[in-house]
């Protein structure tokens, strides 16, 4: 393996991604800060000192993605298409979870700003929380999941380790002289050390990418259709395509969400993905209606629009709100 | 401002706090959608909104953030209801502040065009006669269709 953000005389450097192939790229990462109960119960019902701890922590992640490249000497300044951060407040481990995702359409990986995201977010509920309780303690910052990019997807492997070693990549994709194989690795000692001194690990599951928001007001939906999830499967599942069928299409169809094996498609856009789920039930052939629209990971999208491992899908009529 | 909810709203509370401490702005355009006891069919009781949480809230920014690019805005308030709701209540309130009144005319009938043609909110309708999900209508598709460049 090599480092590639070293030249050959051993110099730093930036990479050159100018020739790289422009990808869809997502990071997913998490971390945890343990407090006592007292303080997560004080956040809980917004009644710590300096206001809404959560909200503003929530901002300062995306803030603190925006401006990596400002931190981390070598890491190219990105357009970022979406960052989004989210808690969960953990009673019985007493800490919040935290977990950033950060996509983009680009050339360099965004694991850099979704471990950023997720650091600075702990460090302001730390900041936030301060006043009442020195002993909070943040930890098990690490990249979940990536996607995209010529070194392929990877995604933490909690259950050879039961949280506590090195997480590994992905069988699939050798990890050497990846352009980014530096900065998962950097993230990895921080995994490595935690559970023996906390009681309160937390669980491989704790940290989901739609995760609910404790505060949050939940969605209201005629059918059972959870908060958009994020395009990174969770982990230990076989690929596949998250399906959501939406209101009248919903009712017509009698589904709400179901999840097809990405193997299954025959081309990986959303035609291929119609005539996978007609080949399951043939009720599915009403999608081929024209009136049916389509959404990719929450972004309008047409027949023949890419589709990778991981990606939510939704099928709607045409809308009628206002 | 972008909140999608299910509780009421009170358009003058939110027209207000779109022009406190502003002495720059020269008009305000407020529009409220109100929930009508006829449609597609009559006796309608009440309606259920449903939408796509997440792609909802990012495509009325969207919408949003296109009304700032082709007026000169100095302010926008955008609220959509979700849930159960009843004749006369109200479902959407769009206010628009700019120095004068042409843009906030304007950018108000943008935003609503653009929400009916594109955000995810779904409309069923229940009536004396049973439950009908609405569906969409070619005037809404004309009319924002017209501000297309």
């Amino acid at each position: 393996m090599s480092l590639t953000h070293i030249n050959a005389r051993g110099e730093a450097h930036m990479v050159d991604v100018g020739d790289k192939q422009t990808t869809r790229r997502e990071a997913l990462a998490s971390g945890r800060i343990l407090m006592q109960p007292a303080t997560l119960a004080l956040l809980a019902e917004g009644g710590l000192p300096k206001g809404d701890v959560l909200a503003t922590a929530r901002i300062a992640g995306i803030q603190a993605a925006k401006r990596t490249h400002e931190l981390i000497p070598l890491c190219h300044l990105l357009a970022l298409s979406k960052v989004t951060v989210d808690f969960e407040l953990d009673q019985a481990a007493s800490c919040v979870h935290v977990s950033a995702l950060c996509r983009l359409s680009g050339q360099t990986g965004v694991e850099m700003e979704a471990l950023t995201a997720v650091s600075v977010a702990c460090l302001t509920l730390y900041d936030m929380c301060k006043a009442v309780d020195r002993t909070m303690e943040i930890g098990e910052i690490r990249l979940q999941a990536k996607s995209g990019g010529r070194s392929g997807d990877y995604r933490y492997d909690a259950g050879a380790s039961d949280g506590v070693g090195p997480p590994q990549p992905s069988a699939a994709q050798p990890s050497a002289a990846q352009p980014s194989a530096a900065q998962p690795s950097a993230a990895q000692p921080s995994a490595a050390q935690p559970s023996a001194a906390q009681p309160n690990a937390v669980q491989p599951n704790a940290v989901q990418p739609n995760a609910v928001q404790p505060n949050a007001v939940q969605p209201i939906v005629t059918g059972e259709c959870q908060e958009g999830c994020i395009g990174i499967a969770p982990r230990g599942e076989a690929p596949c395509i998250h399906v959501k069928c939406l209101a009248e299409l919903r009712e017509r169809l009698g589904v709400s969400d179901l999840e097809i094996p990405f193997e299954a498609l025959p081309t990986p856009d959303i035609a291929g993905l119609k005539s996978a789920l007609t080949a399951r039930d043939a009720r599915f052939a009403m999608l081929a209606e024209s009136r049916v629209l389509c959404a990719i990971n929450q972004v309008m999208s047409g027949e023949d629009s890419h589709l990778t491992d991981g990606d939510e899908v939704a099928f709607f009529p045409p809308v009628t709100g206002g | 401002m972008i909140r999608v909810q299910q509780e009421r709203f009170d358009a003058g509370v939110e027209q207000a706090a779109l022009v406190a401490q502003r002495n720059d702005i020269g008009a305000v355009v407020c529009f409220t959608g109100l929930v009508r006891d006829f449609n597609e069919r009559p006796d309608v009781t009440a309606l259920t909104l449903e939408h796509y949480p997440g792609m909802t809230e990012s495509a009325l920014g969207e919408i949003v953030a296109e009304a700032a690019r082709r007026w000169s805005l100095d302010g926008v308030r955008l609220i959509h209801r979700i849930g159960r709701l009843e004749p006369g209540d109200p479902i959407v309130l769009v206010a628009v502040a700019s120095a004068h009144r042409q843009a906030a005319f304007d950018a108000c009938l943008f935003i609503m065009d653009y929400l009916k043609t594109r955000a995810p909110f779904w409309k069923k309708e229940h009536t004396v006669n049973g439950d009908y999900w609405v569906a969409e209508r070619d005037a809404d598709r004309q009319a924002a269709e017209r501000w297309r460049r």
